[in-house]
């Protein structure tokens, strides 16, 4: 599913040095990513998504070489093929529930919104609990309310990968589990793999396996 | 067969469109006169002919100078493409009635300096106006027949004026108007010559223009046809006939015979002179001038055998 | 594209004090230039059609633009009257037909012009209800007189007192109406039109009384002599003209003398005009001249305060453009997240000047679409707006 090999980047001041010999994702895996903050856990998500480019290695997700396509393949690749939650949700205020989960379908114009999307979009805010929401407004949503529209947003177009940034960071104890939880299971009908960075180490027991990013950084030899 | 039937039934057709075409705009360019008395239009008739539609929408056995138009009425005027008038305050009506100005005659204009005034009348004040009265002119105008023949001759230039292209059927038609007018003309002048002698009674003040023209002299009366008149005003007459020595009355229409039997018995002689102001029963403008005419030489005659006026010299 | 304008659109509703002030900054700047051209093509369509039919006008020396505004436009300013001896005279030059106009009293706020039946000849009126004006006394209604005060044939109209105490002895007069215009686009909708004997009768010039050479009441016989009969103010002034009456009434002095605020001249060919004009050039009591060229004259000014308003739409317009850029700078910074946002999830940075682009669009659209209507309404009531800018 996700293979990266010999992957090396730093930022151009050079104060920051990533080093990763070899990755492997299995489809349908749950991984979970800790290390301390500015261990660079964030800037292996956008290599992976192809936001970021690698200075050296390979990137291959479902067989395709990410960091070797152009600008717009990659964004194009990315909207097709990699779901995102991130930690403040980043759902749009002026956009009802329903027209922040088909917002990828409208933006970027690679993915098509026809009666089959919103006929899943509607069974997925129904599996997550929130299609008596569809009309409302995020800001009139709680926050576990909000990440559960943020999942659907990130599952509806089928990925074969989703990324998670510390997608339960800003939820209480009892809605942290209960996310998550939603977040395997719908990846897991989707046979989806799931690459989460967190804090949280009390939810690192759910995962598959959890990879310390300790042992990415390398420092910078100069 | 059949093909010359066909050829005469579109050459049937053809004429006949031909035919409804030029009778359509016959219909649409036909000018419509009408005129406010009888003698006008008379003259519009005789002068326009075909070329034009004379009408004259004023009611029978009324008189047209103190008609009162309704407004149905005053609408034949008004849609009229010339309105013919006599002037001289004649048809009061047309002082307070809607016309199209410019589509107006005053068949009397060219003579307004000759206009008689009628003295008698009583005058009234009200506001800064001053002192003021009504109607102070008569206007019986055509009663002289060379002024007849000058109303005539104003209908024929409006005509000519408004349809140039008609032009000489109009002046044709005028020309014989005329002389039928002014040789009925001559024949008053030449009664008016005898009766001059002796002043003559008149049933009714409308006869002012005739007097001027032919020299007839007279007091006018207020005596109608139909009535018999009362004792007070037959000791007026009475009173006049023996001051003036009339010996002749003319009225606007026969008497009640008691009424002329009773004159004879004075001694004074009935003569009619229809003013011809409405449209007559039977004959014309022209016919029925031509008899007033024709009696008043009766009379004249007659008075002459008698002695009782001028002899001829 | 469609999915650009759903997700501005979205934007929109959900700040509606922003939309509606961008849109009503836009409306405001699109409908100023487009109104005030559309009003003034308006003005100057109807301004010079009516003077374009009206060849010549004949007046009293003095404002030709009083002169034309009263006689086409029926505005209230009295010229300087003539006398009917005007239309005598013009009628013997034989060189146009002259139609005479008295513009002077009102009726519930609508003006009464007296004139003869050619007036609606040359107008082109024709009759929509009724008949025209047939006797003393009787009116006739432009279309929207008749609307606006909601009368019919047969109903009556009473002309108003110039002043309220009226020394003369003036009484209003009630007047029959017996007939409706059809709407013509002009002022003519906006008129009472009787025979200018009616509205000599308005002014008292005509009056009708009882006979008093006949009256039995010596209550209203002041001085009564063999010749003359004086009558004291008892005497009943009518204030309707009816048929039992009508008789009654009469004109006291020379109708040559009375008044007239214009005579319109219709006249045979322009040589005739030429001749016509040249007669009264040197006249120290009339004028004659070409409504249209006073028309144009008033048009030159109105254009010249165009093109100052013009100026100044500009420089607003130029103002609230800048004040525009300014809110969607603003609101790039305000999105920047979203901007993120949408980028992460695999969207160019032009997506979101795409939606910017696409709220312009709509903001624009939606403005120019309410300033075209604001326009169109305008000129609908144009009439009452150039009435009223030229009052």
């Amino acid at each position: 599913m996700l293979k990266i090999q010999s992957l090396a980047f730093s930022y151009d001041d050079g104060g920051f040095h990533l080093q990763i010999p070899e990755f492997i994702m299995k489809p349908g895996e749950r991984v979970a990513v800790i290390g301390p903050s500015g261990s660079g856990k964030t800037t292996l998500l956008n290599l992976i998504s192809g936001i970021t480019i690698p200075e050296r290695g390979t990137i291959v997700i479902d067989e395709e070489e990410v960091n070797r396509l152009e600008d717009q393949a990659r964004r194009r690749f990315r909207l097709r093929n990699i779901g995102f939650v991130f930690q403040d949700f980043e759902l749009l205020d002026y956009l009802s529930v329903l027209d922040n989960i088909l917002h990828p379908y409208r933006i970027g114009g690679v993915l098509k919104l026809d009666r089959s999307v919103r006929e899943r979009a509607s069974r997925l805010a129904s599996r997550l609990g929130v299609a008596d929401k569809l009309q409302r407004y995020p800001g009139r949503l709680s926050q576990g309310e909000r990440q559960r529209v943020a999942i659907c947003r990130a599952l509806l177009p089928k990925r074969k990968l989703v990324l998670a940034d510390e997608a339960t960071g800003n939820l209480d104890p009892e809605n942290k589990i209960r996310i998550l939880d939603l977040l395997f299971e719908s990846a897991g009908e989707q046979d989806a793999a799931l690459l989460a960075v967190t804090h949280d180490h009390e939810l690192l027991t759910r995962f598959d396996r959890v990879v310390d990013f300790r042992l990415f950084r390398g420092e910078n030899s100069g | 067969m059949t093909l010359l039937n066909y050829r005469i039934s579109i050459a049937c057709a053809l004429l006949c469109t031909q035919l409804f075409c030029q009778t359509a705009r016959a219909e649409e360019t036909t000018r419509s006169i009408v005129a406010v008395n009888y003698p006008l239009h008379f003259f519009a008739r005789t002068i326009g002919g075909k070329e034009v539609k004379a009408e004259f929408p004023l009611p029978p056995e009324i008189d047209p100078a103190y008609w009162k138009p309704e407004p149905r009425e005053v609408a034949i005027f008004q849609r009229a493409d010339l309105v013919l008038l006599n002037g001289a305050g004649y048809a009061g009506w047309t002082a307070y009635a809607a016309l199209p100005r410019r589509k107006l005659v005053d068949t009397s204009a060219g003579f307004r300096d000759r206009y008689l005034s009628v003295a008698d009348q009583v005058t009234h004040s009200h506001g800064p106006a001053g002192d003021h009265s009504h109607n102070t002119t008569a206007f019986t105008t055509w009663l002289d027949l060379s002024l007849a023949a000058e109303q005539a001759a104003a209908v024929k230039q409006a005509l000519t004026r408004t349809d140039p292209e008609n032009g000489q059927s109009y002046a044709r038609r005028s020309d014989k108007l005329e002389k039928q007018l002014l040789d009925l003309d001559q024949r008053m002048q030449s009664a008016g010559k005898v009766l001059s002698g002796g002043p003559v009674i008149f049933s009714h003040p409308v006869y002012q223009y005739l007097e001027r023209a032919y020299a007839i002299a007279g007091t006018s009366l207020h005596w109608e046809p139909h009535k018999e008149p009362d004792a007070g005003q037959w000791a007026l007459l009475q009173e006049i006939a023996t001051t003036s020595g009339s010996r002749l009355m003319i009225w606007e229409s026969d008497p009640l015979t008691r009424t002329r039997d009773r004159l004879h018995a004075l001694g004074i002689q009935v003569v009619v002179f229809d003013p011809m102001a409405n449209q007559p029963k039977e004959g014309d403008f022209l016919s029925g001038m031509e008899r007033n005419v024709r009696s008043l030489e009766e009379a004249a005659e007659s008075l002459q055998s008698q002695g009782l006026v001028n002899t001829r010299e | 594209m469609i999915d650009s304008l759903y997700i501005a659109w979205r934007y929109l509703l959900f700040n509606p004090a922003r939309s509606l002030t961008l849109v009503a900054c836009i409306t405001l700047v699109a409908f100023l230039p487009l109104s005030l051209q559309l009003l003034l093509d308006e003005a100057e369509r109807s301004l010079r059609s009516r003077s374009v039919d009206t060849p010549l006008l004949a007046g009293a020396k003095g404002s030709a633009l009083d002169l034309v505004m009263n006689s086409l436009y029926f505005d209230d300013q009295l010229p300087t009257t003539v006398s009917m001896g005007l239309v005598e005279r013009l009628e013997q030059d034989g060189l146009a037909i002259p139609v005479p106009l008295y513009v002077r009293f009102k009726t519930r706020g609508f003006p009464i012009v007296g004139t003869t039946l050619d007036y609606f000849d040359f107008r082109g009126l024709t009759i929509g209800q009724g008949r025209l004006p047939a006797l003393l006394g009787e009116c006739i209604l432009g279309s929207e007189v008749a609307t606006q005060l909601g009368l019919k044939a047969g109903d009556h109209l009473v002309s108003t007192p110039e002043n309220l105490f009226d020394l003369a002895g003036i009484y209003p007069l009630r007047m029959k109406v017996v007939g409706v215009l059809k709407p013509s686009h002009s002022e003519d909708d906006r008129a009472v039109f009787s025979d200018l004997k009616t509205t000599w009768v308005i002014q008292g010039l005509g009056h009708g009384h009882q006979d008093l050479a006949r009256t039995d009441d010596p209550s209203v016989i002041l001085d009564k002599s063999d010749s003359n009969v004086t009558a004291n103010a008892k005497l009943l002034q009518y204030t309707e003209i009816n048929s039992s009456n009508l008789n009654a009434f009469h004109f006291h002095g020379s109708p040559k003398a009375y008044p007239l605020s214009a005579v319109i001249a219709y006249p045979e060919d322009k040589r005739s005009e030429t001749i016509l004009r040249g007669r009264y050039v040197d006249s120290d009591k009339y004028q004659i001249l070409v409504p249209s060229e006073v028309i144009d004259g008033l048009l030159e000014n109105i254009f010249r305060i165009k093109q100052v308003l013009d100026t100044v739409v500009l420089i607003v317009g130029l103002a609230t453009l800048l004040a525009l850029v300014l809110v969607f700078t603003l609101s790039i910074r305000l999105r920047q997240r979203e901007m993120e946002t949408i980028f992460k999830l695999g969207c160019s940075r032009l997506t979101m000047v795409r939606l910017l682009a696409a709220e312009i669009a709509i903001v624009v659209l939606v403005s120019v679409a309410l300033g075209g209507l604001l326009a169109g309404a305008t000129t609908r009531f144009s009439d009452v707006l150039i009435r009223t800018l030229i009052a």
